[in-house]
């Protein structure tokens, strides 16, 4: 019994030290942690979309899509004029979820695209996040662009030797844009 | 055993992953390029070298019976110290190791040389241990690192090694890959070893 | 349950916690020489992964969240699996001499098996609910298993084979460990043309 007492004194002593210590470190890092996760955030909203000066990620609007999930829309201003939005999409690739940052202008063309996450066959369906592969949506919008891959006869560079990476972001993207264009008063009144 | 000593035996003699093979699991899976290797073997010498040193110093009052839970306790503090200062300071290699930062706490290198070193040396030789071993396991990752970004990327460090005409071998950074280059590594030290000693 | 189907499918073959996700290797290599321990293995380490993935789903959500300390996260959940394996063990003792026979030399090695740590980490940072957390938690299991006897089929025949000498032992291991994983690598690409 004395025994027991004593091993469970230790133990909770190191416990405790431990959580203590830990503690410490936790509120040290706490404010450097938030920060890099804000400027992760704003480095991708400035990647697909530089034409602002609010503070974005302080300014959105949450809209619901077909399938009942809520999507983020970011939106920019600059000088109280709005220049535009950015969202993420995501569908689904060869190897899994891809997930895409996409920024667009009032109108609803395109401003540039990011790739955020992805797991796709590195140097085939990876070369998705190539700027090669990714300038040519820049300026595309809903109406006059044919959403689909050159060899089915869209407007959109496949890449040699994957066809699914490629389709599941012109996928994403045409929803993306599809939500956007549903939603364009809700979205810029919030500007 | 001189401080020197126990330092070089974890470089190459007892070296962790290549002669003891221990803590694959974060070797193979972190090891598709060369800054994510050095990255995980500083990390883990880190927690290796605060676990030593703890346990070096609180050995004596530690009833046998709760030895292991205590380790697996001073462990994993320096694993969350390490995962917390990663996340502040180095924001993208915490991203790319991912899970295999907090799963240092199960590498069996550490809670190995816990139990076999820490638990029934001297601080300042408990030191020379992690060293020698964190160092190791740093060394080894970096070689595979390098082989398997080289042929796999034709980079090294993410600077262009291969020359443009050199098509990369894609497959080496993916898992099978990762197996191969360990079971063509590990083969090839074992046929070293075995011509000196014939 | 779409989703419980992809959960299970995914884990078990196209994210296969040993070939792809390189979690659990040690006992991989360690217990694969013959089907039978690799079996007996297989089963431990699925009981206990679905077993651990509950027990921290609830530690997460109902201690860890509520009281905001999700720092503590990797020393809690390593304690708790290390406590959950000793528990089974003295469970497995008490209620079947049998069980315990099959079993238990496997069961403290599956302590420091990062794959049941890394499937608890992962339950919580994939989102998962508690369902979607059990069949993860199982799937991770079963794939573990699927892994494990399939090395220890080929390296039943192997050893009557005739393997240069330094390529006894763990390199001609991970050469068959590499062609595995080639082979699951078919596997990816599983769900795009659905």
């Amino acid at each position: 019994m004395k025994e027991l007492f004593k091993l469970t004194i230790v133990l909770t002593i190191i416990c405790a030290l431990a959580a203590t210590a830990l503690a410490f470190v936790y509120t040290i890092t706490k404010e450097p942690i938030a920060y890099q996760q804000r400027l992760k955030k704003l480095k991708a909203i400035k990647a697909v979309q530089p034409d602002y000066d609010n503070e974005p990620d302080k300014q959105f609007v949450d809209i619901k899509t077909g399938e009942g999930d809520l999507t983020r829309f970011y939106i920019t201003t600059k000088g109280d004029t709005p220049t535009g939005t950015v969202f993420m999409v995501s569908a689904v690739g060869y190897g899994g979820t891809i997930d895409l940052m996409v920024g667009l202008n009032p109108e609803g063309s395109i401003t540039g695209v990011q790739v955020l996450r992805h797991t796709e066959t590195p140097g085939l369906g990876a070369k998705i996040t190539e700027e090669k592969f990714l300038k040519q949506f820049i300026a595309k919008n809903l109406p006059d662009t044919n959403w689909s891959l050159k060899k089915e006869g869209g407007d959109i560079d496949q890449i040699s030797g994957a066809t699914i990476s490629p389709q599941a972001v012109v996928k994403a993207l045409n929803g993306g844009l599809t939500l956007f264009t549903d939603n364009k008063d809700k979205i810029l009144e919030a500007g | 055993m001189a401080f020197h000593s126990e330092f070089t035996k974890g470089i190459w003699r007892e070296n962790p992953v290549f002669r003891i093979v221990l803590g694959i699991c974060p070797t193979l899976a972190v090891s598709t390029q060369v800054s994510n290797g050095i990255g995980m073997g500083l990390a883990a010498t880190f927690v290796l070298l605060g676990s030593n040193i703890i346990i070096a110093l609180i050995r004596k009052g530690i009833p046998d019976k709760i030895r292991i839970p205590a380790f697996i306790v001073v462990i994993s503090t320096f694993v969350t110290i390490v995962d917390l200062f990663m996340a502040a300071y180095t924001p993208g290699l915490h991203e790319r190791l991912g899970i295999f930062i907090p799963l240092i706490v199960v590498n069996c290198i550490i809670l190995g040389r816990a139990e076999a070193f820490a638990s029934k040396s001297t601080v300042w030789m408990s030191i020379a241990d992690a060293l020698g071993m964190g160092g190791g396991f740093t060394v080894a990752l970096t070689i595979i690192s390098s082989i398997r970004e080289l042929l796999g990327n034709g980079t090294l460090l993410g600077f262009q090694v291969l020359p443009d005409a050199f098509s990369p071998a894609v497959i080496m950074i993916l898992p099978p890959g990762a197996f191969l280059t360990i079971g063509a590594l590990l083969g090839f030290f074992n046929y070293l070893s075995n011509r000196k000693s014939t | 349950m779409e989703k419980l189907v992809v959960i299970i499918l995914s884990v078990v073959l196209v994210n296969n916690f040993i070939l792809v996700r390189f979690l659990g290797l040690c006992p991989f290599l360690g217990v694969s020489r013959e089907i039978k321990s690799s079996v007996s293995m297989g089963v431990a380490v699925i009981f206990v992964m679905t077993l651990a993935s509950i027990c921290t789903w609830f530690i997460q959500y109902y201690l860890l969240v509520p009281y905001k300390v999700e720092f503590l996260q990797t020393i809690v959940f390593i304690l708790v699996i290390a406590a959950l394996v000793q528990f089974v063990e003295m469970v497995i003792q008490k209620v079947s001499p049998v069980l315990q026979k099959a079993l238990g030399i496997y069961l403290p090695l599956i302590t420091t098996n990062c794959a049941v740590l890394g499937v608890c980490i992962l339950n919580i940072r994939e989102d998962y609910n508690l369902l979607e957390t059990i069949v993860h938690g199982f799937g991770a299991g079963l794939g573990f298993t699927l892994a494990i006897v399939l090395m220890a089929g080929i390296r039943e025949r192997i050893s009557l084979g005739k393997v240069p000498q330094s390529m006894q032992g763990f390199p001609i291991s991970f050469i068959i460990a590499c062609l595995m994983a080639l082979s699951f690598f078919g596997f990816q690409g599983f769900f795009s043309h659905s």
